[in-house]
Protein backbone atom coordinates (compact mmCIF):
# COMPACT_ATOMS: atom_id res chain seq x y z
CA UNK A 1 0.00 0.00 0.00
CA UNK A 2 1.44 3.31 -1.08
CA UNK A 3 0.91 5.14 2.21
CA UNK A 4 2.81 2.51 4.17
CA UNK A 5 6.04 3.66 2.61
CA UNK A 6 5.75 7.03 4.32
CA UNK A 7 5.05 5.34 7.63
CA UNK A 8 7.67 2.60 7.78
CA UNK A 9 9.26 2.27 4.35
CA UNK A 10 7.38 -0.92 3.64
CA UNK A 11 5.20 -1.74 0.65
CA UNK A 12 5.55 -0.30 -2.80
CA UNK A 13 8.22 2.43 -2.71
CA UNK A 14 6.76 5.79 -3.58
CA UNK A 15 9.11 7.43 -6.13
CA UNK A 16 8.07 10.89 -5.02
CA UNK A 17 8.90 10.17 -1.39
CA UNK A 18 12.15 8.48 -2.38
CA UNK A 19 13.13 11.62 -4.26
CA UNK A 20 12.41 13.75 -1.20
CA UNK A 21 14.42 11.35 0.96
CA UNK A 22 17.39 11.56 -1.39
CA UNK A 23 17.15 15.30 -1.55
CA UNK A 24 16.93 15.88 2.19
CA UNK A 25 19.37 13.18 3.27
CA UNK A 26 22.23 15.61 2.58
CA UNK A 27 21.29 17.37 5.84
CA UNK A 28 21.52 14.19 7.90
CA UNK A 29 23.68 14.37 11.00
CA UNK A 30 27.11 12.88 10.46
CA UNK A 31 29.05 14.30 13.39
CA UNK A 32 31.19 12.27 15.73
CA UNK A 33 30.37 11.73 19.37
CA UNK A 34 32.31 14.22 21.46
CA UNK A 35 34.35 13.24 24.49
CA UNK A 36 32.03 14.33 27.27
CA UNK A 37 33.86 15.76 30.28
CA UNK A 38 34.00 13.43 33.25
CA UNK A 39 32.72 16.23 35.51
CA UNK A 40 29.42 16.21 33.65
CA UNK A 41 28.71 12.70 34.85
CA UNK A 42 28.39 13.93 38.40
CA UNK A 43 24.72 14.48 39.28
CA UNK A 44 23.70 18.08 39.78
CA UNK A 45 20.66 20.25 39.44
CA UNK A 46 19.71 22.61 36.62
CA UNK A 47 20.65 26.23 37.19
CA UNK A 48 17.62 27.91 35.67
CA UNK A 49 17.07 29.92 38.79
CA UNK A 50 20.45 31.56 39.05
CA UNK A 51 18.81 34.84 38.13
CA UNK A 52 16.15 34.55 40.81
CA UNK A 53 18.38 33.96 43.74
CA UNK A 54 21.92 33.08 44.62
CA UNK A 55 23.73 31.07 47.18
CA UNK A 56 21.17 28.29 47.44
CA UNK A 57 22.55 26.04 44.72
CA UNK A 58 25.32 24.40 46.76
CA UNK A 59 22.90 23.78 49.59
CA UNK A 60 20.33 22.39 47.19
CA UNK A 61 22.86 20.08 45.56
CA UNK A 62 24.00 18.91 48.96
CA UNK A 63 20.41 18.36 49.99
CA UNK A 64 19.82 16.33 46.84
CA UNK A 65 22.81 14.10 47.53
CA UNK A 66 21.61 13.72 51.08
CA UNK A 67 18.17 12.77 49.82
CA UNK A 68 19.71 10.04 47.67
CA UNK A 69 21.62 8.71 50.66
CA UNK A 70 18.50 8.78 52.81
CA UNK A 71 16.52 6.99 50.15
CA UNK A 72 19.16 4.26 49.92
CA UNK A 73 19.10 3.69 53.65
CA UNK A 74 15.33 3.67 53.87
CA UNK A 75 15.29 6.54 56.33
CA UNK A 76 13.21 8.65 54.01
CA UNK A 77 10.20 6.52 54.81
CA UNK A 78 10.26 7.93 58.32
CA UNK A 79 10.23 11.51 57.10
CA UNK A 80 7.53 11.59 54.46
CA UNK A 81 5.31 9.29 52.47
CA UNK A 82 6.81 8.05 49.20
CA UNK A 83 4.71 7.93 46.06
CA UNK A 84 4.93 4.50 44.47
CA UNK A 85 2.47 4.87 41.61
CA UNK A 86 3.33 5.84 38.02
CA UNK A 87 1.89 9.30 38.55
CA UNK A 88 4.58 11.94 38.64
CA UNK A 89 4.99 13.28 42.14
CA UNK A 90 6.58 16.60 42.93
CA UNK A 91 9.56 16.58 45.24
CA UNK A 92 9.43 19.34 47.81
CA UNK A 93 12.63 20.74 49.27
CA UNK A 94 12.82 23.24 52.08
CA UNK A 95 14.81 26.37 51.28
CA UNK A 96 14.09 28.28 54.50
CA UNK A 97 11.70 28.31 57.45
CA UNK A 98 9.22 25.48 57.84
CA UNK A 99 7.05 25.00 54.75
CA UNK A 100 4.20 22.53 55.16
CA UNK A 101 2.95 19.80 52.85
CA UNK A 102 -0.45 18.73 54.10
CA UNK A 103 0.14 18.10 57.81
CA UNK A 104 3.83 17.45 57.34
CA UNK A 105 6.24 20.25 58.26
CA UNK A 106 9.69 20.48 56.70
CA UNK A 107 11.55 22.00 59.59
CA UNK A 108 15.16 21.09 58.88
CA UNK A 109 17.56 21.30 55.95
CA UNK A 110 17.36 17.55 55.47
CA UNK A 111 13.57 17.46 55.40
CA UNK A 112 12.05 16.29 52.16
CA UNK A 113 8.51 15.54 51.15
CA UNK A 114 6.46 14.81 48.11
CA UNK A 115 3.47 16.78 46.94
CA UNK A 116 0.71 14.54 45.68
CA UNK A 117 -2.39 15.39 43.68
CA UNK A 118 -4.87 17.24 45.86
CA UNK A 119 -2.31 18.18 48.50
CA UNK A 120 -1.59 21.74 49.53
CA UNK A 121 1.84 23.22 50.21
CA UNK A 122 1.92 26.28 52.44
CA UNK A 123 4.74 28.67 53.26
CA UNK A 124 4.48 31.19 56.10
CA UNK A 125 6.17 34.57 56.14
CA UNK A 126 9.60 33.05 56.78
CA UNK A 127 9.41 29.92 54.64
CA UNK A 128 10.53 29.17 51.12
CA UNK A 129 10.50 25.87 49.26
CA UNK A 130 11.13 24.34 45.87
CA UNK A 131 9.02 21.89 43.90
CA UNK A 132 10.68 19.68 41.33
CA UNK A 133 9.82 17.09 38.74
CA UNK A 134 12.69 16.02 36.52
CA UNK A 135 10.59 15.79 33.37
CA UNK A 136 8.72 19.04 33.93
CA UNK A 137 10.72 21.72 35.68
CA UNK A 138 11.30 23.51 38.93
CA UNK A 139 9.13 25.87 40.95
CA UNK A 140 10.30 28.14 43.74
CA UNK A 141 7.67 29.11 46.22
CA UNK A 142 8.09 32.43 48.05
CA UNK A 143 6.91 33.15 51.63
CA UNK A 144 3.19 33.51 52.36
CA UNK A 145 2.11 31.27 49.51
CA UNK A 146 -0.35 28.43 49.05
CA UNK A 147 0.18 25.97 46.18
CA UNK A 148 -1.96 22.93 45.42
CA UNK A 149 -1.08 20.09 43.04
CA UNK A 150 -4.15 19.62 40.83
CA UNK A 151 -2.90 17.19 38.18
CA UNK A 152 0.36 15.38 37.54
CA UNK A 153 0.44 13.02 34.59
CA UNK A 154 3.02 11.95 32.05
CA UNK A 155 2.36 14.92 29.81
CA UNK A 156 0.10 17.18 31.85
CA UNK A 157 0.89 18.93 35.08
CA UNK A 158 -1.31 21.47 36.81
CA UNK A 159 -0.81 23.49 39.95
CA UNK A 160 -3.15 25.98 41.59
CA UNK A 161 -1.56 29.06 43.10
CA UNK A 162 -4.15 30.18 45.63
CA UNK A 163 -2.02 32.91 47.19
CA UNK A 164 1.51 34.26 47.04
CA UNK A 165 4.32 34.04 44.56
CA UNK A 166 6.04 31.30 42.57
CA UNK A 167 8.95 31.38 40.16
CA UNK A 168 8.75 28.67 37.50
CA UNK A 169 11.44 27.34 35.15
CA UNK A 170 9.88 24.74 32.89
CA UNK A 171 11.56 22.41 30.44
CA UNK A 172 8.55 20.23 29.64
CA UNK A 173 7.09 20.65 26.16
CA UNK A 174 5.04 23.81 25.63
CA UNK A 175 1.48 23.54 26.89
CA UNK A 176 2.13 20.67 29.30
CA UNK A 177 2.42 22.75 32.45
CA UNK A 178 -0.39 24.99 33.69
CA UNK A 179 -0.84 27.04 36.85
CA UNK A 180 -4.36 28.09 37.79
CA UNK A 181 -4.99 31.27 39.75
CA UNK A 182 -8.35 32.59 40.97
CA UNK A 183 -8.68 34.79 37.88
CA UNK A 184 -6.62 33.20 35.07
CA UNK A 185 -4.47 30.21 34.15
CA UNK A 186 -0.83 30.51 33.17
CA UNK A 187 0.08 28.10 30.37
CA UNK A 188 3.78 27.47 29.91
CA UNK A 189 4.91 27.81 26.31
CA UNK A 190 8.59 27.12 26.94
CA UNK A 191 9.78 29.58 29.53
CA UNK A 192 10.59 30.89 32.96
CA UNK A 193 8.26 33.24 34.74
CA UNK A 194 7.03 34.69 38.02
CA UNK A 195 3.39 34.47 39.03
CA UNK A 196 1.81 36.34 41.93
CA UNK A 197 -1.67 36.14 43.47
CA UNK A 198 -3.10 38.65 45.97
CA UNK A 199 -5.63 37.87 48.68
CA UNK A 200 -8.45 39.39 46.60
CA UNK A 201 -7.67 36.94 43.76
CA UNK A 202 -6.04 39.52 41.51
CA UNK A 203 -2.57 38.76 40.25
CA UNK A 204 0.36 39.40 37.99
CA UNK A 205 2.50 37.37 35.60
CA UNK A 206 5.98 38.44 34.53
CA UNK A 207 7.89 36.39 31.94
CA UNK A 208 11.65 36.02 32.17
CA UNK A 209 12.37 33.61 29.30
CA UNK A 210 10.32 32.39 26.36
CA UNK A 211 6.62 33.19 26.57
CA UNK A 212 3.52 32.33 28.58
CA UNK A 213 -0.17 32.20 27.74
CA UNK A 214 -2.42 33.78 30.35
CA UNK A 215 -5.84 32.28 29.82
CA UNK A 216 -9.33 32.94 31.08
CA UNK A 217 -12.74 32.46 29.51
CA UNK A 218 -12.92 34.90 26.63
CA UNK A 219 -9.58 36.54 27.34
CA UNK A 220 -6.14 35.31 26.36
CA UNK A 221 -2.91 37.22 26.84
CA UNK A 222 0.44 36.12 25.44
CA UNK A 223 3.31 37.39 27.52
CA UNK A 224 6.81 37.27 26.02
CA UNK A 225 10.07 37.65 27.94
CA UNK A 226 10.35 41.13 29.42
CA UNK A 227 6.61 41.66 29.47
CA UNK A 228 3.92 41.32 32.13
CA UNK A 229 0.20 41.25 32.59
CA UNK A 230 -2.07 41.83 35.55
CA UNK A 231 -5.28 39.93 36.12
CA UNK A 232 -8.49 40.52 38.06
CA UNK A 233 -11.26 38.16 39.15
CA UNK A 234 -14.14 38.14 36.67
CA UNK A 235 -12.31 40.44 34.24
CA UNK A 236 -9.42 38.05 33.66
CA UNK A 237 -5.99 38.92 32.28
CA UNK A 238 -5.39 42.50 31.22
CA UNK A 239 -3.56 43.57 28.10
CA UNK A 240 0.12 42.58 28.38
CA UNK A 241 2.88 45.14 27.97
CA UNK A 242 6.65 45.31 28.07
CA UNK A 243 7.96 46.45 31.42
CA UNK A 244 9.97 49.20 29.74
CA UNK A 245 6.84 50.73 28.16
CA UNK A 246 6.17 54.33 29.15
CA UNK A 247 4.37 55.04 32.39
CA UNK A 248 1.66 56.85 30.44
CA UNK A 249 0.99 53.81 28.29
CA UNK A 250 0.86 51.52 31.30
CA UNK A 251 -1.53 53.79 33.20
CA UNK A 252 -3.79 54.19 30.19
CA UNK A 253 -3.82 50.42 29.63
CA UNK A 254 -4.72 49.79 33.26
CA UNK A 255 -7.62 52.22 33.04
CA UNK A 256 -8.73 50.77 29.71
CA UNK A 257 -8.65 47.19 31.02
CA UNK A 258 -10.03 47.47 34.52
CA UNK A 259 -11.80 50.79 35.16
CA UNK A 260 -15.32 51.82 34.28
CA UNK A 261 -14.53 54.74 32.01
CA UNK A 262 -16.89 57.22 30.42
CA UNK A 263 -16.88 57.23 26.63
CA UNK A 264 -14.72 60.36 26.61
CA UNK A 265 -12.23 58.94 29.12
CA UNK A 266 -12.04 55.69 27.21
CA UNK A 267 -11.34 57.58 24.00
CA UNK A 268 -8.63 59.58 25.77
CA UNK A 269 -7.04 56.42 27.21
CA UNK A 270 -6.92 54.84 23.77
CA UNK A 271 -5.44 58.03 22.31
CA UNK A 272 -2.62 57.88 24.86
CA UNK A 273 -2.00 54.19 24.16
CA UNK A 274 -1.76 54.78 20.42
CA UNK A 275 0.51 57.79 20.83
CA UNK A 276 2.82 56.10 23.33
CA UNK A 277 3.15 52.76 21.55
CA UNK A 278 6.58 51.99 20.12
CA UNK A 279 7.30 49.34 17.51
CA UNK A 280 8.10 46.99 20.38
CA UNK A 281 4.64 47.63 21.81
CA UNK A 282 2.91 46.36 18.66
CA UNK A 283 2.04 43.14 20.47
CA UNK A 284 0.12 45.18 23.05
CA UNK A 285 -1.95 46.81 20.29
CA UNK A 286 -2.52 43.37 18.75
CA UNK A 287 -4.10 42.19 22.00
CA UNK A 288 -6.26 45.29 22.20
CA UNK A 289 -7.78 44.54 18.80
CA UNK A 290 -9.78 41.79 20.48
CA UNK A 291 -10.99 44.01 23.31
CA UNK A 292 -12.39 47.08 21.59
CA UNK A 293 -15.40 48.17 19.57
CA UNK A 294 -15.39 48.51 15.77
CA UNK A 295 -14.52 52.18 15.72
CA UNK A 296 -11.65 51.73 18.17
CA UNK A 297 -10.45 48.73 16.18
CA UNK A 298 -10.04 50.83 13.04
CA UNK A 299 -7.81 53.27 14.94
CA UNK A 300 -5.82 50.41 16.39
CA UNK A 301 -5.38 48.76 13.01
CA UNK A 302 -3.94 51.92 11.48
CA UNK A 303 -1.45 52.43 14.31
CA UNK A 304 -0.47 48.76 14.44
CA UNK A 305 0.04 48.65 10.66
CA UNK A 306 2.31 51.69 10.90
CA UNK A 307 4.44 49.97 13.55
CA UNK A 308 4.54 46.44 12.09
CA UNK A 309 3.13 46.18 8.56
CA UNK A 310 0.67 43.30 8.21
CA UNK A 311 2.31 40.27 6.58
CA UNK A 312 1.26 39.02 3.15
CA UNK A 313 -2.30 37.77 3.15
CA UNK A 314 -3.41 39.85 6.12
CA UNK A 315 -5.95 42.49 5.07
CA UNK A 316 -7.53 45.43 6.83
CA UNK A 317 -11.00 43.94 6.35
CA UNK A 318 -9.91 40.58 7.72
CA UNK A 319 -8.26 42.15 10.73
CA UNK A 320 -11.28 44.31 11.52
CA UNK A 321 -13.37 41.13 11.38
CA UNK A 322 -10.79 39.41 13.66
CA UNK A 323 -10.16 36.71 11.07
CA UNK A 324 -8.37 34.08 13.11
CA UNK A 325 -5.69 32.92 10.62
CA UNK A 326 -4.88 36.54 9.79
CA UNK A 327 -4.61 37.52 13.43
CA UNK A 328 -2.33 34.54 14.01
CA UNK A 329 -0.17 35.44 11.02
CA UNK A 330 0.23 38.99 12.29
CA UNK A 331 1.18 37.74 15.74
CA UNK A 332 3.84 35.51 14.22
CA UNK A 333 5.26 38.55 12.42
CA UNK A 334 6.22 39.97 15.84
CA UNK A 335 8.66 37.06 16.27
CA UNK A 336 7.69 36.57 19.90
CA UNK A 337 6.65 32.91 19.65
CA UNK A 338 4.81 30.71 17.18
CA UNK A 339 1.11 31.03 17.95
CA UNK A 340 0.42 27.57 16.49
CA UNK A 341 1.80 26.22 19.77
CA UNK A 342 -1.05 27.99 21.54
CA UNK A 343 -3.65 26.76 19.06
CA UNK A 344 -2.50 23.18 19.70
CA UNK A 345 -2.96 23.72 23.41
CA UNK A 346 -6.42 25.21 22.86
CA UNK A 347 -7.38 22.22 20.76
CA UNK A 348 -6.27 19.85 23.50
CA UNK A 349 -8.54 21.63 25.97
CA UNK A 350 -11.63 21.11 23.81
CA UNK A 351 -14.06 18.34 24.86
CA UNK A 352 -13.39 15.08 22.94
CA UNK A 353 -16.47 15.45 20.73
CA UNK A 354 -15.44 18.93 19.67
CA UNK A 355 -11.93 17.73 18.93
CA UNK A 356 -13.28 14.93 16.79
CA UNK A 357 -15.51 17.31 14.88
CA UNK A 358 -12.59 19.69 14.33
CA UNK A 359 -10.64 16.97 12.58
CA UNK B 1 -2.97 31.54 0.32
CA UNK B 2 -0.66 29.91 2.80
CA UNK B 3 -2.79 30.83 5.79
CA UNK B 4 -5.91 29.09 4.60
CA UNK B 5 -4.10 25.88 3.73
CA UNK B 6 -2.51 25.52 7.14
CA UNK B 7 -5.69 26.49 8.92
CA UNK B 8 -7.53 23.56 7.36
CA UNK B 9 -5.42 21.00 9.16
CA UNK B 10 -5.50 20.92 12.90
CA UNK B 11 -2.59 18.85 14.17
CA UNK B 12 -3.47 15.77 16.12
CA UNK B 13 -3.05 15.99 19.87
CA UNK B 14 0.24 17.78 19.93
CA UNK B 15 2.28 16.87 21.84
CA UNK B 16 0.45 13.66 22.58
CA UNK B 17 2.86 11.53 24.48
CA UNK B 18 1.99 7.96 25.20
CA UNK B 19 3.14 6.68 28.57
CA UNK B 20 3.61 3.29 26.98
CA UNK B 21 5.13 4.34 23.70
CA UNK B 22 8.60 4.55 25.13
CA UNK B 23 8.48 1.36 27.16
CA UNK B 24 9.86 -0.88 24.45
CA UNK B 25 12.95 1.10 23.60
CA UNK B 26 15.21 -1.03 25.75
CA UNK B 27 16.81 2.13 27.07
CA UNK B 28 16.16 1.53 30.74
CA UNK B 29 19.35 -0.43 31.55
CA UNK B 30 21.43 2.10 29.65
CA UNK B 31 19.79 5.06 31.34
CA UNK B 32 20.23 3.51 34.78
CA UNK B 33 23.86 2.75 34.04
CA UNK B 34 24.43 6.27 32.73
CA UNK B 35 22.77 7.67 35.84
CA UNK B 36 25.38 5.78 37.79
CA UNK B 37 28.18 7.43 35.83
CA UNK B 38 28.74 4.79 33.14
CA UNK B 39 30.19 6.74 30.22
CA UNK B 40 29.92 3.84 27.78
CA UNK B 41 26.21 3.57 28.51
CA UNK B 42 25.75 7.26 27.88
CA UNK B 43 27.70 6.83 24.66
CA UNK B 44 25.25 4.17 23.52
CA UNK B 45 22.33 6.45 24.37
CA UNK B 46 24.04 9.18 22.38
CA UNK B 47 24.29 6.90 19.35
CA UNK B 48 20.63 5.93 19.68
CA UNK B 49 19.30 9.44 20.08
CA UNK B 50 21.65 11.73 18.22
CA UNK B 51 19.55 11.63 15.04
CA UNK B 52 16.39 12.47 16.97
CA UNK B 53 18.09 15.39 18.69
CA UNK B 54 19.56 16.66 15.43
CA UNK B 55 16.20 16.35 13.65
CA UNK B 56 14.36 18.25 16.37
CA UNK B 57 16.96 21.00 16.24
CA UNK B 58 17.06 21.08 12.44
CA UNK B 59 13.29 21.63 12.44
CA UNK B 60 13.87 24.85 14.34
CA UNK B 61 17.32 26.30 13.71
CA UNK B 62 19.69 26.68 10.71
CA UNK B 63 21.51 23.48 9.83
CA UNK B 64 24.96 24.75 10.81
CA UNK B 65 23.64 25.74 14.24
CA UNK B 66 21.82 22.43 14.60
CA UNK B 67 25.13 20.56 14.28
CA UNK B 68 26.64 22.64 17.08
CA UNK B 69 23.62 22.47 19.33
CA UNK B 70 23.49 18.65 19.23
CA UNK B 71 26.44 18.51 21.60
CA UNK B 72 24.95 21.27 23.75
CA UNK B 73 21.79 19.26 24.24
CA UNK B 74 23.66 16.18 25.41
CA UNK B 75 25.92 18.27 27.61
CA UNK B 76 22.82 19.89 29.11
CA UNK B 77 21.13 16.53 29.63
CA UNK B 78 24.08 14.79 31.22
CA UNK B 79 24.12 16.51 34.62
CA UNK B 80 20.31 16.37 34.82
CA UNK B 81 20.15 12.69 34.03
CA UNK B 82 20.48 11.59 37.64
CA UNK B 83 17.25 13.43 38.44
CA UNK B 84 15.25 11.61 35.76
CA UNK B 85 12.81 9.54 37.80
CA UNK B 86 11.07 7.57 35.04
CA UNK B 87 13.96 6.09 33.07
CA UNK B 88 11.59 4.73 30.42
CA UNK B 89 10.90 8.31 29.36
CA UNK B 90 14.47 9.20 28.50
CA UNK B 91 13.57 9.90 24.86
CA UNK B 92 10.69 12.33 25.51
CA UNK B 93 12.76 13.99 28.21
CA UNK B 94 15.72 14.47 25.86
CA UNK B 95 13.39 15.69 23.10
CA UNK B 96 12.00 18.34 25.44
CA UNK B 97 15.52 19.52 26.24
CA UNK B 98 16.31 19.73 22.51
CA UNK B 99 13.15 21.75 21.79
CA UNK B 100 13.89 24.13 24.62
CA UNK B 101 17.50 24.47 23.50
CA UNK B 102 16.25 25.55 20.07
CA UNK B 103 13.92 28.08 21.69
CA UNK B 104 16.81 29.37 23.73
CA UNK B 105 18.94 29.66 20.57
CA UNK B 106 16.34 31.94 19.00
CA UNK B 107 16.06 34.01 22.13
CA UNK B 108 19.80 34.60 22.19
CA UNK B 109 20.15 35.31 18.48
CA UNK B 110 16.76 36.84 17.99
CA UNK B 111 17.30 39.72 15.58
CA UNK B 112 19.71 38.16 13.13
CA UNK B 113 18.65 34.56 13.00
CA UNK B 114 16.57 32.90 10.34
CA UNK B 115 16.22 29.37 9.06
CA UNK B 116 17.85 30.38 5.78
CA UNK B 117 20.43 27.75 4.92
CA UNK B 118 21.65 29.39 1.72
CA UNK B 119 24.83 30.48 3.43
CA UNK B 120 25.69 26.91 4.25
CA UNK B 121 24.78 25.55 0.84
CA UNK B 122 28.35 25.30 -0.34
CA UNK B 123 29.14 22.93 2.50
CA UNK B 124 26.27 20.61 1.77
CA UNK B 125 27.22 17.53 -0.24
CA UNK B 126 25.64 16.86 -3.61
CA UNK B 127 24.25 13.57 -4.74
CA UNK B 128 25.85 13.05 -8.15
CA UNK B 129 24.21 9.69 -8.68
CA UNK B 130 20.70 11.04 -8.92
CA UNK B 131 21.64 14.54 -9.98
CA UNK B 132 19.75 16.04 -7.05
CA UNK B 133 21.15 19.51 -6.45
CA UNK B 134 21.83 21.33 -3.25
CA UNK B 135 19.27 23.95 -4.15
CA UNK B 136 16.50 21.35 -4.36
CA UNK B 137 17.31 20.11 -0.89
CA UNK B 138 17.50 23.62 0.53
CA UNK B 139 14.20 24.60 -1.05
CA UNK B 140 12.56 21.43 0.25
CA UNK B 141 13.97 21.91 3.72
CA UNK B 142 12.70 25.49 3.70
CA UNK B 143 9.27 24.31 2.66
CA UNK B 144 9.19 21.73 5.45
CA UNK B 145 10.28 24.35 7.97
CA UNK B 146 7.39 26.59 7.01
CA UNK B 147 5.00 23.94 8.29
CA UNK B 148 3.79 23.99 11.91
CA UNK B 149 6.05 22.29 14.46
CA UNK B 150 3.98 19.14 14.73
CA UNK B 151 4.41 18.41 11.05
CA UNK B 152 7.92 19.62 10.42
CA UNK B 153 9.44 17.59 13.22
CA UNK B 154 8.22 14.14 12.10
CA UNK B 155 8.87 14.98 8.44
CA UNK B 156 12.45 15.97 9.15
CA UNK B 157 13.02 12.91 11.33
CA UNK B 158 11.57 10.76 8.54
CA UNK B 159 13.21 12.31 5.48
CA UNK B 160 16.40 13.89 6.81
CA UNK B 161 17.35 11.48 9.56
CA UNK B 162 15.93 8.42 7.82
CA UNK B 163 13.91 7.25 10.82
CA UNK B 164 10.74 5.23 10.27
CA UNK B 165 7.42 6.26 11.80
CA UNK B 166 7.57 3.56 14.51
CA UNK B 167 11.11 4.66 15.35
CA UNK B 168 10.01 8.29 15.65
CA UNK B 169 7.19 7.26 17.96
CA UNK B 170 9.46 5.12 20.11
CA UNK B 171 12.19 7.74 20.41
CA UNK B 172 9.99 10.77 21.03
CA UNK B 173 7.38 8.99 23.14
CA UNK B 174 4.55 10.07 20.83
CA UNK B 175 1.81 7.60 19.99
CA UNK B 176 1.97 5.73 16.68
CA UNK B 177 -1.35 7.33 15.76
CA UNK B 178 -0.09 10.86 16.29
CA UNK B 179 3.11 10.33 14.36
CA UNK B 180 1.36 8.57 11.51
CA UNK B 181 -1.38 11.17 11.16
CA UNK B 182 1.03 14.07 11.41
CA UNK B 183 3.38 12.49 8.85
CA UNK B 184 0.55 12.16 6.37
CA UNK B 185 -1.00 15.53 7.05
CA UNK B 186 2.42 17.13 6.96
CA UNK B 187 3.19 15.45 3.66
CA UNK B 188 -0.10 16.67 2.26
CA UNK B 189 0.68 20.24 3.32
CA UNK B 190 4.20 19.95 1.95
CA UNK B 191 2.88 18.91 -1.45
CA UNK B 192 0.48 21.86 -1.51
CA UNK B 193 3.15 24.27 -0.41
CA UNK B 194 5.63 22.92 -2.93
CA UNK B 195 3.15 23.16 -5.77
CA UNK B 196 2.25 26.70 -4.80
CA UNK B 197 5.73 28.08 -4.27
CA UNK B 198 7.83 26.06 -6.69
CA UNK B 199 5.78 25.16 -9.75
CA UNK B 200 8.94 24.87 -11.84
CA UNK B 201 10.69 22.63 -9.39
CA UNK B 202 7.55 20.56 -9.24
CA UNK B 203 7.73 19.88 -12.94
CA UNK B 204 11.43 19.08 -12.80
CA UNK B 205 11.16 16.80 -9.79
CA UNK B 206 7.69 15.47 -10.35
CA UNK B 207 6.62 16.32 -6.80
Amino acid sequence: MKNDYLWDGSGEPDPELQRIEKSLAQFRYRGEMPDFPVANFLPSKPSHFAFFTSGWTPRFAAATLLLLALTASGLLLRLAPVELSNTQVWDVARLSGAPRVGNFSLASDSSKAQLRVGQLMVTDNSSRASLNVAAVGEIYVDPDSRVRLVESGSNRSRLALELGTIHAAIWASPGEFVVDTPSASAVDLGCAYTLHVNEDGSGMLRTTLGWVGFHSDGHDSFIPAGAMSTTRPVQGPGTPYFEDASGQLRSALHAFDFESLSAADRQQALRVILAQARRRDAFTLWHLLFRVNDEERRLLYDRLASLVPPPAGVTREGTLALNSPMMDAWWNAFDLGDISVWRFWEQKQAPPLLKKAAR
Amino acid sequence: MAISVEARFEPLEWPSVSPTASKDTGDEPLVKAAQGGDRAAFGQLYQRYVRMVHGILLARVPSAAAEDLVHDVFLQALPKLAALRDVSRFGPWLAAIARNRATDFHRRTKSDCSLDDQAGAAEAPQNPERGIGIEDGIALLSAVRELPDVYREPLILRFVEGMTGPEIAARTGLTHGSVRVNLHRGMHLLREKWERHAPHAEKEQGL
